[in-house]
């Protein structure tokens, strides 16, 4: 497939924001040599949490959590069917319990640091035409693992930990159509197999966009349903965080403005609509973005 | 073929998705669950995490072949009458006893409303030690608390609701009185002024006594200041006859919780009169001869190995 401009565009919009539990693969390839850098900044809360059997209000503990996050993205294409995706979060998350609280637990109200590099190799082996638009096809396989020595498994401490602290192995497929007025969608599938306690999960996500030379704007849902794994105070729960069973549906809503010589500033919110063993966060997120 | 995986990852996509939105209506909580989820259970589920058991009410109990736990669940009034008004102030309390007395909220297997009955008695996950139901009218109590609600299902057991935190020691009520002097109940010190009282005065074998069984009231730290004991120096440094007979005037044969209050009046063990107060909200005020008004309780109903006490807030001279 010939890349436009529009196209590498678009491709930018590939952005994931990890933390927005966005898919870091998307659906346009960078071309031979091109590429992207994004940095991008977040900032999402929560007091309520999804449980089994029902949705509570309060986070033990903590009362209602804050995560900020900056988030160092890159892609660059190797050749016209394959590209290399690279992200590395720094997060830091708040909790909001009293100081009597803490004391009394022994636990600290922050948790920050450098949480996982992301690494993915994406192939596009197909592309074709159906009926007025295109249809590619992706496969994307990728790692992350922890870059830091961060804290996790400190019983109910482990609520505001930054991360799971396990080494992934992630695979994608991914289809979109696209028409040449402008829309298009895209849906993909993965697997994550996951090291440690945490259980390996399906990855899902549809998304459905508009793009416009000067003006890019789609919305999407992301959906994680793990393997195995058990509920936070439910039967088989020993206090440990990771090894919880995490569902989710995130929807959300992008949006990318170009602004002059390959800078372009791009900005979005999400929440989750349905989950299990995690905080209702919304969030919002800034980036600005370099394509080279 | 390239449609066809196409669509199948389609299909996939949707079917993931919409898997992603079950509820989960027909599932019971746990035990923990509920009190995680109960807003007038905030300081039970903080005590619950701080006393370590949190974990525990998620589990099926392993000692019992049900699986179940019985859990009688203070609400957050029960714990605000221990001066525990928000998670952060149950740094006032001492770990062991946090979890102990949470132990002794707990119980193996369903114990059903229906099994509740007068007089009846279950033991606790607290070695054993037993709680008692007390009927007062048409209210149900175990021990001195009131059961407000009864028979709530958790995955792992039942959940009943009670007005009053239990307190029980394991210990007589000299030990148990030594506990509270010696920050093992509370972090700040409380009822050392009594336990130098008892251990001059020479009463401190009648009140250890296994066979014994009294309603004893106990009196603050505080209690004793007011009545013109400035430090612990000055209660040892009393005679020892005047002690005997000022204490002998704070215990009544048989032990009795504030629920099994019958009467207005109570003679001592040292032949003196106690007047009681009015039933209200759990407690009674109590006034001897030789104060003019009344002492309040500050903690009622500690169930010890030999008696009742209730802590009070003045000293009731004969």
């Amino acid at each position: 497939m010939q890349l436009t401009k529009q196209l590498l565009v678009l491709a930018l919009l590939t952005a994931p924001v990890l933390s927005f539990a966005q898919s870091p693969i998307g659906g346009f390839m960078q071309g031979k040599g091109k590429g992207n850098v994004v940095v991008s900044y977040t900032t999402e809360s929560y007091d309520k949490i999804f449980l089994v059997p029902q949705k509570i209000d309060g986070v033990p503990v903590f009362n209602k959590v804050d995560i900020q996050s900056i988030s160092v993205y890159a892609t660059v294409g190797l050749s016209s069917k394959v590209d290399l995706v690279a992200n590395v979060p720094y997060i830091k998350t708040k909790g909001n319990a009293s100081e009597q609280v803490l004391t009394n637990l022994g636990y600290s109200n922050e948790r920050k640091g450098i949480q996982d590099l992301a690494l993915y190799i994406k192939y596009n082996p197909f592309n074709f035409k159906v009926g007025t638009g295109n249809i590619s096809l992706i496969g994307a396989l990728g790692i992350q693992t922890p870059l830091s020595d961060y804290k996790v498994e400190e019983s109910l401490q482990s609520i505001i930990a930054i991360g799971n602290k396990s080494t992934q192995v992630n695979s994608y497929i991914l289809a979109m159509y696209k028409l040449k007025c402008g829309f298009f969608v895209n849906g993909q599938l993965g697997y994550s197999l996951r090291s440690t306690a945490v259980p390996d999960a399906f990855l899902s996500e549809v998304k459905v966009g508009y793009a416009a030379k000067q003006f890019y704007v789609d919305v999407f849902s992301a959906t994680q349903i793990s393997t195995s794994g058990v509920d936070i105070l439910k039967e088989g729960f020993t206090g440990s965080f990771p090894a919880t069973k995490v569902n989710s549906t995130r929807i959300g809503v992008n949006v990318y403005i170009p602004i002059v010589k390959g800078f372009g500033i791009s900005s979005g919110a999400s929440s989750y609509v349905y989950g299990r063993n995690l905080g209702q966060s919304t969030g919002y997120y800034g980036a600005l973005i370099y394509s080279f | 073929m390239k449609f066809t995986t196409l669509i199948i990852a389609a299909i996939a996509v949707v079917v993931l998705t919409a898997t992603g939105c079950q509820k989960y209506d027909d599932q019971k909580p746990t035990i923990a669950g509920i009190a995680v989820a109960g807003a007038d259970f905030s300081i039970l589920e903080a005590a619950a995490i701080k006393g370590g058991v949190a974990v525990v009410l998620s589990n099926l109990n392993p000692g019992d072949p049900s699986g179940h736990y019985t859990v009688f669940a203070p609400n957050n009034a029960a714990f605000a009458r221990l001066g525990l008004v928000d998670e952060g102030s149950l740094a006032a309390l001492n770990t062991t006893f946090l979890t102990n007395t949470l132990l002794y909220h707990v119980s193996n297997g369903d114990l059903l409303n229906n099994a509740l009955i007068t007089n009846s008695t279950s033991s606790s996950a607290l070695g054993g030690l037993t709680r008692r139901i007390v009927m007062r009218g048409s209210d149900k109590y175990i021990n001195g608390s009131k059961i407000l609600a009864t028979d709530i299902g958790a995955s792992n057991g039942t959940v009943h609701v009670i007005d009053k935190v239990m307190i029980a020691s394991s210990a007589n009520i000299v030990n148990t009185a030594i506990a509270a002097s010696t920050s093992k109940v509370f972090a700040s010190p409380e009822l050392t002024f009594l336990v130098a009282a008892v251990v001059k005065s020479g009463l401190a074998a009648a009140l250890s006594d296994p066979t014994a069984n009294f309603t004893i009231y106990a009196p603050t730290d505080a209690a004793f200041k007011a009545a013109g004991f400035p430090d612990v120096a000055s209660v040892s440094a009393a005679p020892a006859s005047t002690l005997q007979a000022v204490l002998l005037n704070h215990a009544v044969g048989g032990g009795k919780f504030t629920s099994e209050l019958s009467g207005t009046t109570a003679t001592t063990a040292g032949g003196g009169t106690l007047t009681y107060g009015a039933f209200n909200n759990g407690t009674y005020t109590i006034k001897s001869n030789g104060i003019a008004t009344p002492a309040n309780m500050v903690v009622p109903d500690i169930q010890c190995t030999n008696g009742i006490v209730h802590i009070i807030d003045k000293v009731l001279l004969p």
